[in-house]
């Protein structure tokens, strides 16, 4: 099979405007923002894809994957494009991309049962904004939000910004239609709870496109009480200062939707006016008022509890101000884009991981100190610190972010920088037994370390990918590790 | 054809953090580099270089050995030869007497043309393109901004020249010295991720003055006309930071600031 026969097979199968050979959109399906500056500088060479095709409906994406599944192309699920791991970037030469732009309806809003059916290529923003309208909101807020799509959201175990009150995107999801590379459509429906076996929404949800097309999607949603809104800040002495009055704050049983404490370098880019040279801790608690009040006072507590390391008190609505700009837009990503073309430099990267809250210090320490003594390119560092900002009953996540000088050729950047720098904090994290992705998903570059990741229970996850792709046709090299695709990635 | 390109290693002046309090420059940790004019004219050779794989590229610079492993990385740009001239009677020479010592190399070096910089980011003379030419009896040109590269081929470039208030072309033979500015932004390229740990050994070449044979009596510290007089340090002032909000008084004192400071009319 060619990309001609590929091409002409889908004539037969889809209207000429569900089909897009545009040379620089498929060149700029060949990756995602892994490789944001070889791409932005027009130097990937990743295999182009075929094409990009927009299904109307699930019976289309059905005929799709069997296609590619009886030929051997590779399928690159999408829907939003706002992937950072790899997730959507193209190792195959004959590869074919299904955008879920198409599917772009929003099926029912429930309020009574408290649940929305969406197909999979409806944005997050277009759904918060019809929930608003009523009183509602989705509760799932991550920085992507006027960008990212339910697909994309669901299949990459996505995470919001108000997750503490309201979850993971796996805690929203009731129910889904996902279709397998065989053309076997799941329909799993929408209860509160079940006992019936395993809870087979966690095959689909987190798959990163390597097991199953997700088309349709069904979350809770919840009232919305912005008039109830607090906000805390507080700079601390230290990161591990703010952990302890996170911890403090959620062992007691409250659930404020925001719980963040940044690192000092962090806190500078994030907080310009006011951290002072400190770490940064902030809450927000919202809900009904006696909900959210109570919540305050826990929080109140929690600080008085630990005040030998907090410095002083952030005026609230400083806290308020810079939430209502945090989110990224297409604007925003199009102008780093321009940025690096431009000027040779991005804004930078992050890698997120999870551990226990006992765990959590020792990691930022190992891999900030890890990272003074082994990077060689540590003089162009101009920015590595990390915020916790998802918080549970056991543990919390840390957020590295780093920022560096570009003094290589475009080609080589993510191998002399961002590459080097996840490994560190991959290895240290696994070192300790924390989890290696906390939200952004494994995609092409931590598939590496999977086996470590998951150890013995690997064996369910191997077989997963036996049992629904055979022929491995979906995503291929996303989550699980293949030495063909070593050579884009060392 | 063969080019030969002078390099010097400065300190990165641009990185220098300032002591307000005690009016000094704060030198720890500061990197060497390659000066950026030089890096210009090196670029523009790799560059030709890139398209037409047959030019030979050999880079020359005067220095004690800690550069040595700065000229490594200069070799694994695909530079074909790297000569170090160093020496301990070399130390503290003038820009004539460092004239003298690049000449009697070169004077034994076959090259069509030389590139380099015009100016040093520590010295800033401009001295040693001409002396240097001026020696070996060749043509130079300063303050190039560009090279025309089918006349360059040829043998006779047409180059750009930046003078204070206009551009002058000017045709310029072979064998000469051009000396390019930083402006030019003709680009150095980067080490390749795959050649960062390139053997380059056998392409570097060290040169003292038992191959030279330059009287030691016109070179080095002793050796050198020039006196320094005096050196000062200039002073800075400290600028108070000013953080404003996004509201109409925040637009205003930004719009004022640009204004008084001539980004806006």
């Amino acid at each position: 099979m060619t990309k001609t026969d590929i091409l002409e097979k889908l004539g037969t199968m889809l209207e000429a405007d569900q089909i897009n050979t545009d040379p620089e959109d498929l060149y700029d399906a060949s990756a995602d923002r892994y490789k944001k500056y070889a791409k932005a500088k027009k130097v990937l060479d990743n295999p182009i894809p075929a094409a990009i095709v927009y299904p109307k409906d699930t019976e289309e994406v059905k005929e799709l994957l069997m296609f590619c599944n009886e030929n051997g192309i590779n399928v690159i699920p999408r829907s939003g494009k706002t992937s950072t791991e790899g997730g959507l970037e193209n190792w195959k030469e004959l590869a074919l991309v299904i955008d879920g732009k198409n599917l772009n309806k929003i099926i029912n809003i429930d309020t009574y049962n408290m649940q929305a059916t969406v197909q999979s290529g409806v944005a997050l923003q277009h759904l918060e904004d019809e929930l608003r309208k009523i009183g509602y909101t989705t509760g799932h807020s991550p920085q992507s939000k006027p960008v990212a799509q339910y697909g994309g959201l669901v299949a990459t175990r996505s995470i919001g910004q108000f997750s503490t009150l309201y979850g993971g995107i796996e805690d929203m999801v009731v129910g889904l239609e996902c279709v397998f590379p065989d053309g076997h459509v799941c329909r799993i429906k929408n209860v509160p709870r079940r006992a019936a076996g395993p809870d087979i929404r966690h095959i689909a949800i987190g798959n990163e496109g390597t097991l199953c097309y997700i088309t349709e999607v069904t979350v809770k949603i919840f009232k919305y009480f912005p008039e109830n809104n607090l906000f805390y800040g507080y700079l601390v002495k230290d990161v591990a200062t703010g952990i302890k009055v996170l911890r403090e704050v959620f062992v007691n049983g409250y659930r404020p939707s925001v719980a963040r404490v940044y690192s000092e370098e962090d806190a500078r880019q994030h907080f310009y006016h006011f951290h002072e040279g400190k770490c940064v801790l902030i809450f927000m608690a919202e809900g009904a008022k006696p909900i959210a009040d109570a919540c305050g006072k826990g929080i109140e507590e929690a600080v008085e509890k630990f005040s030998d390391g907090i410095i002083k008190k952030v005026d609230s609505a400083l806290i308020e101000d810079w939430f209502n700009h945090l989110n990224w837009s297409q604007k925003d990503i199009d102008d780093e884009v321009q940025e690096m073309i431009n000027n040779d430099r991005h804004s930078g990267y992050t890698t997120e991981i999870s551990a226990s809250w006992e765990l959590i210090p020792q990691i930022y320490d190992n891999v900030i100190n890890r990272i003074r003594k082994e990077f060689k390119q540590a003089d162009d560092l101009v920015m590595l610190g990390g915020h916790s900002s998802h918080s549970y009953l056991n543990g919390t996540n840390m957020y590295f972010v780093y920022q560096y000088n570009i003094n290589c050729e475009p080609e080589d950047e993510f191998r002399m920088y961002h590459h080097p720098l996840q490994t560190i904090i991959v290895e240290e994290t696994l070192k300790l037994g924390g989890s290696m992705c906390h939200h952004h998903g494994v995609g092409k570059y931590r598939n590496q370390w999977i086996k470590e990741e998951h150890g013995s229970a690997y064996y369910m996850l191997e077989k997963l990918k036996e049992t629904f792709d055979p022929n491995k046709v979906m995503n291929f090299g996303s989550i699980f590790y293949e030495e063909e695709g070593a050579k884009f990635q060392k | 054809m063969k080019i030969v390109c002078l390099l010097k290693f400065t300190p990165d002046v641009d990185a220098f953090e300032y002591d307000y309090e005690n009016n000094v420059l704060i030198r720890e940790n500061i990197k060497q580099i390659i000066n950026l004019d030089d890096a210009c004219a090196l670029g523009y050779a790799l560059n030709l270089k890139k398209k037409h794989p047959e030019i030979e590229i050999e880079v020359v610079t005067m220095g004690p050995l800690s550069v040595k492993g700065l000229m490594e990385d200069v070799l694994r740009r695909r530079v074909d030869r790297g000569t170090i001239l160093s020496d301990p009677v070399f130390a503290g020479s003038d820009t004539l007497a460092t004239s003298l010592i690049l000449g009697e190399y070169l004077k034994r070096t076959e090259y069509d043309v030389i590139l380099t910089g015009t100016q040093t980011l520590d010295g800033d003379t401009a001295h040693v393109p001409s002396q240097l030419a001026g020696y070996l009896g060749i043509g130079q040109m300063s303050a190039i901004m560009k090279i025309d590269e089918a006349s360059f081929l040829e043998g006779a470039p047409l180059v750009e020249v930046d003078t204070e208030n206009h551009t002058d072309t000017y045709k310029i033979a072979f064998p000469a010295i051009l000396s390019v500015r930083r402006e030019s932004r003709y680009r150095l390229p980067f080490v390749r991720y795959a050649d960062l740990e390139m053997d380059v050994s056998d392409r570097l070449h060290i040169i003292d003055n038992s191959v030279l044979q330059v009287d030691e009596n016109i070179i080095g510290t002793h050796g050198s006309a020039t006196k320094v007089v005096k050196t000062y340090m200039q002073t800075y002032e400290r600028k108070d930071r000013v953080v404003v909000q996004n509201d109409d008084e925040g637009i205003e004192t930004v719009y004022n600031f640009l204004k008084e400071n001539g980004y806006l009319k």
